[in-house]
């Protein structure tokens, strides 16, 4: 299956260092898919802690702390790094 | 609710109508007090578009003195407001721009006990400050009081606005369970913290007035730098410490 990335928030310009689109197996989870985009980030950079998670607009949690469900293709999981400026 | 005057229903006739206010919407607006803290990128233009909107009552709280930096975004400050208290200068900017709206300025940003006190005497809090710690202080006022609450942050050509209805939604301890990291100088562009505080103003105002849907329990993100929106539906977290089963003693 595949299922659209967006990242967004505190930092975007991480999102060019990542796909638009990840290819999964049918059974992957929320939790294969964020393996899989840490993979693809170089050695000295990895998302925040603190990223709140939603997979087609569902709030799943922090990138520390999320439930896990079974993704579907066409899914789009979004990543937000919190954003405090005011 | 005592009726608008002449000179009032004239000044509002564009909002009043159709996919608008109503008018007994127009007067809970009339009847209703907004807190924005602090009124700098976001919070100022927020508190000019509540101002301009016809809000009876604004509190605006920032302390400080205006310097050169803030008036890349910060739209009710000015050149000949540089070195002068902010709280003082965007009051008389505000009243200037609406004679019907009470303009309460605070130099300072409230601890925990003000805050309260703030949450208790308003319909709406509007969360405009550069720091976590700040927010949170202003959830959990607004957790206790049960007084609405929009959260706006920015960062660089990114605003997000949470929109908190306490006891019915999400709160912000629930959507971030650790503070993220501390940032003193992050950049900012002028026009996403107008943008973020313009959307936080029109949220306070569907609220107030009891107008149209407002973005209840909802995040929602607008990346000016890759021209994209989202919104997510946040979950409530029933071990939350501020709104959760414990702290509601169930």
């Amino acid at each position: 299956m595949k299922i659209q990335v967006i990242y967004t928030g505190r930092g975007y310009q991480l999102a060019e260092l990542l796909p638009d689109e990840l290819e999964l197996d049918d059974a992957a989870g929320v939790g294969d898919a964020l393996r899989l985009l840490a993979k693809r980030l170089p050695a000295d950079v990895r998302l925040p802690d603190t990223c709140l998670i939603s997979v087609s607009g569902q709030h799943l949690g922090t990138l520390a702390q999320h439930n896990s469900v079974r993704l579907r293709d066409g899914d789009e999981l979004t990543l937000i790094a919190p954003v405090a400026g005011g | 609710m005592p009726d608008l005057t002449p000179d009032e229903l004239e000044r509002y006739s564009r909002q009043i109508g159709p996919g608008v206010l109503s008018l007994d919407g127009q007067q809970r607006l009339r009847c209703s007090t907004a807190l924005v803290t602090r009124a700098g990128g976001m919070g100022g233009p927020a508190a000019l578009m509540l101002a301009m909107a016809g809000v009876g009552r604004l509190i605006v709280a920032h302390g400080g003195h205006l310097i050169s930096p803030d008036l890349n975004r910060q739209v009710l400050g000015s050149e000949q407001g540089l070195g002068k208290p902010r709280a003082a200068e965007f009051a008389a900017y505000l009243r200037g721009m609406n004679r019907f709206v009470q303009v309460e300025p605070l130099d300072y940003e409230p601890d925990d006990d003000q805050a309260l006190e703030l949450a208790a005497r308003c319909d709406v809090i509007l969360s405009c400050p550069p720091t976590f710690e700040e927010r949170l202080r202003l959830n959990r006022a607004a957790v206790i009081t049960g007084t609405p609450l929009i959260d706006a942050a920015q960062w660089g050509m990114t605003g997000t606005l949470i929109v908190v209805r306490p006891g019915e939604t999400a709160c912000l301890e629930c959507v971030y369970p650790a503070p993220p990291p501390f940032e003193e100088l992050f950049p900012v562009v002028g026009a996403i913290s107008s943008a973020t505080g313009s959307l936080a103003a029109l949220e306070a105002i569907k609220i107030l007035s009891q107008t149209g849907r407002p973005l209840w329990g909802r995040m929602f993100t607008y990346d000016g730098y890759h021209g994209r929106a989202t919104a997510v539906q946040l979950q409530r977290r029933p071990q939350c410490p501020r709104c959760g089963a414990a702290a509601r003693g169930a």
